[in-house]
């Protein structure tokens, strides 16, 4: 579908988590390994408990592994402290929930500029780029509403404009569609096509929504802790 | 569930072990005085303290009235000059029976005829003989009044019941002869107790005091603990602002606890209504669960506050036996009627607490209760009615204070109203509070700060109540510590000029406000007629009955220089000194005033040693000695209306220039060999006089740090159910590249600033407060003048506290906030 740049971002290798449960150990990942390269818009789909948001929390540094390798260009992820792999993520990731997840203090605006304004102060340029994105997602005329006041679409429009203000690396999204009717889940579906293949972008979505896989240049099924590349065709029925 | 356990005990513990302090030591009061009226009914006492002993004979064997006891009451100090007191009670065994228990009764077992025939033989009880290392069978040491006297133990008394148990253990017995030889009364005694029958009393009168001394007057015995309680009324009343502001205190706390166990179980009650859990089921469930937090916390509450009440009832009775009476609370007085109290007041406002958020958690549309902003919309439509109400109870709290006349219930209650009010209206402050605070601390912290301060809007309904409940406990801290401290710079004061002489000289007295002892007459011509003693005027202290009442009659001397005009509150026209000199004239002290209602030019009957005398008041003075009121005599009227020649205190005027150290050496050494006095000069004097203000204001110390602690749990269970509740926009945030450094910062911040907030707002109710206790509750209690004074010091120090307790209580949430894992709680979808 589309031309397949050559280094990738992200690598993942003999990845594992268990979980535990009283005394008994449950592996819900087995050991995965995968790439994702620059560009690309990855599909991972799976069963409802099969893993799926373990693995996003993984790559997102939000949980630590139980064993294995999860880089990114040359930052071991597993390496880092909480704090370390918190302030990763503040620059090199953008996450997208089912849930919006808007802070409802924040305006529109502030809101997009969190991770940002995390980081310290912003400059002009900053703004200004994240008001493009804002543009991106067509909501440049809400910047200063509150969240409350957006429908539940237009909201998840803003929650991809906050992943995407700071020009992330990867952007990671867990079931984006999942909250949404079905006619607001196309639309931002197209948004989140357009905005990885315009601008070379990249994304991971978790979904069991097989619509999605339409969009995807590859599709991962996970399946009892395991990983399997699968082509759109294939699993689309 | 735990924790709401340990707020309730706390809030109960307070209430119930002030309680207990208070109680104890009233019931001390009455023991003490009823173990030494026993079952008496009246008794013959006299105007200047002391009747002749021929009372008693002339009662017993001329008249032939058979149920009269004679009786000698005094104090002295065992082992050495400044041991330990105890009462000494004087009694003529033979005549005891039908009044006292402590001899065992008619076969009790104590020789009675062996205890008679040697003069220095003691009864004391065992317990009591242990405690003060007294010989089971021998000789010992006493002082009283600075000399010194030889007891011994002669048997030890029998305890019969627990009253006597409880009531004997600060008290010697001893026989009439040795009563007035320890006690210097030789040929006195203090009373003659009586047994009447109901209704007899006039025919007593008529029949059998005809041959009495006219100072003689028939007494009903209830009325003796009747003023030492009024003595200790101050004590009480200060107690009894304290437990109930506690009472207050310890309620929000439970309201915040109970508060946070139904938040924190709001994910799991939404999930019992989306399974079909009735809004009455639910509510009744969440009813029940409170009543049984409301009784395990009330219990160890209870606990918890005997063990409190212990400490404090330590702490009250040193100061009474310092100030007011000797006295020695053994137990705490355990009554079920206090323990009833607390177990009520819990368990009622654990329920009562539970009722709005169970209402909250059930009204809500199942997915609802999943929602904090349903709650906080209705706060923000709550505010205008908070506002109105407040209006209302400010207005009810100054119109009952308006009403309330002298009544202090009804003052406090005003009070009570008044604190309520301004806690109506916190809730509207702290949102434009926050308001202010956002852009501010935007600037200076960035978005953390700025998301700190509308964290506090945005869970207005728990940061208000946890801002109310440390604005309360701080302004009353605040409001009592000025209150305090503007009392004690009126004492220091009036100390200044009150003592003028360069050394003050007295016999080592057992209680300080009620010194009866007096200095010999060789001593004090030793003293006058020392060469660098310039001038000397002596006081006599003397309890009298005066307009029925037994005052405290303070006789001087002409000073050198005389006070002050601005030292009286009202003088009569013409020179009162003058009239106090050459005619019957007195003045009274301001409580006295106050207490009796007393004007310039009314007319005091005093009954002298020859009868009752009409005097006329010629002047009102500022005093702060006494909360009891005294009235004060020059010594020639005395001397013309009272056969008692003897002086209680000696202030003495150095020649100029003369070294005041050595003066005070010299008549220490002059002296000593006539009787130990207490020697001091006008500034240690002063300094032992603040000392002695301090101590009195010791439990309110306590107390006030109590205060602090309880608002300090209910700040920190407010803080808790409000991080709980904001868990998952913390992950949010967490998930969107905010470390827990910055979490913990951003939480600091925030409670810093409801910290900040809340000392804020404690500065002008402490103020009030203050303002309040002064000049009503003082002034209706004791009719005190007090010059309002506010330290700077202690406003800055309320608003340090309420920062730092805010600070100090979101140490715990924010760690642990920023501790669990983010990925956990946003799964819970
Ligand atoms: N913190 C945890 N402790 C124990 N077990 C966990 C924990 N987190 C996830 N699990 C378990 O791991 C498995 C995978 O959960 P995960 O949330 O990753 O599934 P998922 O594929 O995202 O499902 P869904 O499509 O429903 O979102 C589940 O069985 C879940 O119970
Ligand atoms: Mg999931």
């Amino acid at each position: 579908m589309s031309h397949l740049p050559s280094l990738p971002i992200l690598s993942v290798r003999d990845l594992v988590k268990t979980y535990r449960e009283g005394s008994l150990d449950r592996a819900v990942l087995q050991g995965l390994s995968f790439d994702i390269k620059k560009g690309e818009l990855v599909v991972l789909l799976g069963r409802s408990g099969s893993g799926k948001s373990t693995l996003l929390n993984l790559i997102s540094g939000m949980d630590a592994p139980t064993t294995g390798s999860i880089r990114f260009r040359d930052t071991e992820l597993t390496k880092l402290s909480e704090t370390e792999r918190t302030l990763f993520r503040r620059h090199a990731i953008g996450i997208i929930f089912q849930s919006f997840n808007l802070i409802p203090t924040l305006k529109v605006e502030e809101n997009i500029l969190l991770p940002l304004e995390l980081g310290g102060k912003l400059d002009k340029d900053q703004r200004q780029r994240a008001l493009a994105v804002l543009e991106e997602v067509g909501l440049a005329d809400r910047a200063g509403s509150f969240p409350d006041l957006l429908s539940g679409g237009e909201q998840q429009r803003v929650a991809i404009a906050r992943a995407l203000a700071h020009d992330p690396l990867l952007i990671l999204a867990d079931e984006p569609t999942g909250n949404l009717d079905f006619k607001t889940a196309g639309l931002v579906m197209d948004i989140l096509e357009r905005i990885v293949h315009d601008k070379e972008r990249t994304m991971l979505i978790a979904t069991h929504d097989r619509d999605i896989i339409g969009l995807a240049d590859r599709v991962f099924e996970l399946q009892e802790g395991v990983l399997r590349e699968v082509s759109p065709a294939e699993s689309a029925h | 569930m735990a924790l709401s356990i340990v707020g309730v005990a706390l809030g109960v513990a307070v209430v119930v072990g002030i309680d207990l302090a208070n109680t104890s030591a009233r019931t001390a009061f009455t023991l003490s005085t009823e173990t030494v009226a026993g079952r008496a009914t009246h008794s013959l006492e006299a105007s200047s303290g002391t009747l002749p002993d021929s009372v008693y004979r002339i009662i017993k064997v001329d008249e032939g009235f058979r149920d009269a006891a004679p009786v000698i009451e005094g104090s002295v100090r065992i082992g050495e000059v400044d041991g330990p007191v105890v009462q000494v009670l004087g009694v003529d065994p033979l005549a005891e029976d039908p009044f006292r228990s402590f001899t065992g009764g008619p076969d009790g077992g104590i020789d009675l005829g062996r205890f008679m025939g040697r003069s220095p033989g003691v009864l004391v009880a065992a317990a009591t003989a242990e405690r003060l290392n007294l010989p089971e069978e021998g000789r010992f040491s006493a002082w009283h009044e600075g000399q010194h006297v030889d007891l011994e133990v002669e048997a030890l008394l029998p305890v019969d019941s627990d009253l006597d148990a409880a009531s004997l253990e600060n008290l010697i017995v001893v026989d009439i002869a040795t009563a007035q030889r320890v006690l210097t009364m030789q040929g006195q005694l203090s009373r003659v107790d009586l047994i009447l029958p109901e209704g007899t009393e006039a025919a007593f009168r008529a029949n059998h005091m005809r041959g009495l001394p006219d100072n003689v007057t028939l007494e009903q015995s209830a009325g003796r603990s009747d003023t030492l309680a009024q003595m200790t009324e101050a004590f009480s009343l200060n107690l009894t602002a304290m437990s109930l502001l506690a009472l207050v205190v310890g309620m929000f706390l439970i309201y915040n606890t109970m508060t946070f166990s139904v938040v924190q179980r709001r994910p799991l009650l939404g999930r019992l209504r989306a399974v079909g859990v009735t809004r009455r089921e639910m509510y009744w469930m969440i009813i029940s669960e409170a009543l049984l937090v409301g009784l395990a916390g009330s219990i160890l509450g209870v606990v918890g506050g005997l063990a409190l009440g212990n400490v404090l009832v330590g702490l009250v009775t040193q100061t009474i036996n310092d100030l007011y009476f000797v006295v020695r609370i053994r137990d705490l007085d355990v009554s079920a009627w206090s323990i009833g109290k607390g177990l009520a007041i819990g368990i009622g406002s654990t329920i009562l607490s539970t009722l709005p958020p169970a209402r909250e958690a059930t009204r809500t549309a199942p997915s609802m209760v999943l929602k904090r902003s349903a709650t906080e919309t209705s706060t923000l439509h709550a505010l205008p009615r908070l506002v109105v109400s407040g209006v209302v109870l400010a207005v009810a709290g100054v119109g009952i204070l308006w009403l309330s006349g002298k009544s202090i219930a009804w003052s406090y209650g005003g009070i009570l109203a008044i604190i309520l009010a301004f806690a109506c209206w916190i809730p509207p402050i702290v949102l434009l509070g926050a308001r202010t605070l956002r852009p501010v601390l935007g600037r200076v912290f960035g978005i953390i700060g700025r998301m700190g301060a509308s964290g506090i809007e945005q869970s207005l309904s728990r940061s208000a109540v946890a801002v109310a409940a440390l604005t309360i406990a701080v302004a009353s801290t605040t409001g009592v510590g000025v209150m305090v401290d503007s009392f004690r710079t009126t004492v220091n004061t009036w100390l200044t000029y009150a003592l003028e002489a360069d050394i003050y000289i007295s016999p080592p007295g057992d209680v300080f406000r009620r010194n009866d002892a007096t200095i010999t007459a060789e001593a004090e011509h030793f003293i006058r007629s020392r060469p660098d003693v310039e001038a000397a005027y002596s006081v006599r202290t003397a309890r009298v009955l005066i307009d029925n009442q037994e005052t405290d009659l303070i006789v001087t001397e002409p000073r050198p220089r005389e006070l002050e005009p601005g030292r009286y509150k009202a003088t009569m026209t013409g020179d009162f000194r003058r009239a106090m000199q050459e005619s019957d004239v007195v003045m009274v002290s301001e409580p006295y005033a106050f207490r009796y209602g007393t004007n310039v030019g009314d007319s005091l009957r005093i009954m002298t040693s020859h009868g009752p005398v009409a005097f006329r008041v010629g002047a009102i003075y500022y005093d702060y000695a006494s909360d009891l009121g005294v009235v004060q005599m020059t010594r020639d009227r005395y001397d013309i209306h009272f056969d008692d020649p003897r002086v209680s205190g000696l202030a003495v005027y150095a020649t100029d220039g003369k070294d005041l150290d050595g003066l005070i050496q010299d008549l220490r050494e002059g002296t000593a060999s006539v009787q130990s006095l207490n020697i001091r000069s006008n500034r240690d004097l002063r300094q032992a006089s603040l000392d002695v203000f301090d101590q009195t204001f010791t439990v309110t110390t306590v107390l006030r740090l109590l205060a602090i602690l309880v608002a300090f749990v209910g700040v920190l269970t407010a803080l808790m159910a409000l991080q709980l509740e904001r868990s998952r926009e913390l992950a949010v945030l967490r998930a969107n590249g905010m470390t827990p450094g910055q979490v913990g910062r951003m939480i600091t911040l925030q409670t810093s600033s409801m910290g900040l907030l809340a000392g804020l707002l404690s500065v002008p109710l402490g103020l009030v407060l203050a303002w309040l206790l002064i000049y009503v509750i003082n002034q209706r209690s004791f009719g005190w003048t007090l010059q309002f004074e506010v330290d700077g010091v202690i406003l800055l120090q309320a608003i340090l506290l309420a920062v730092v307790a805010a600070a100090l209580a979101a140490m715990y949430p924010s760690l642990s906030m920023s501790r669990t894992k983010a990925s956990e709680a946003l799964r819970e979808e």
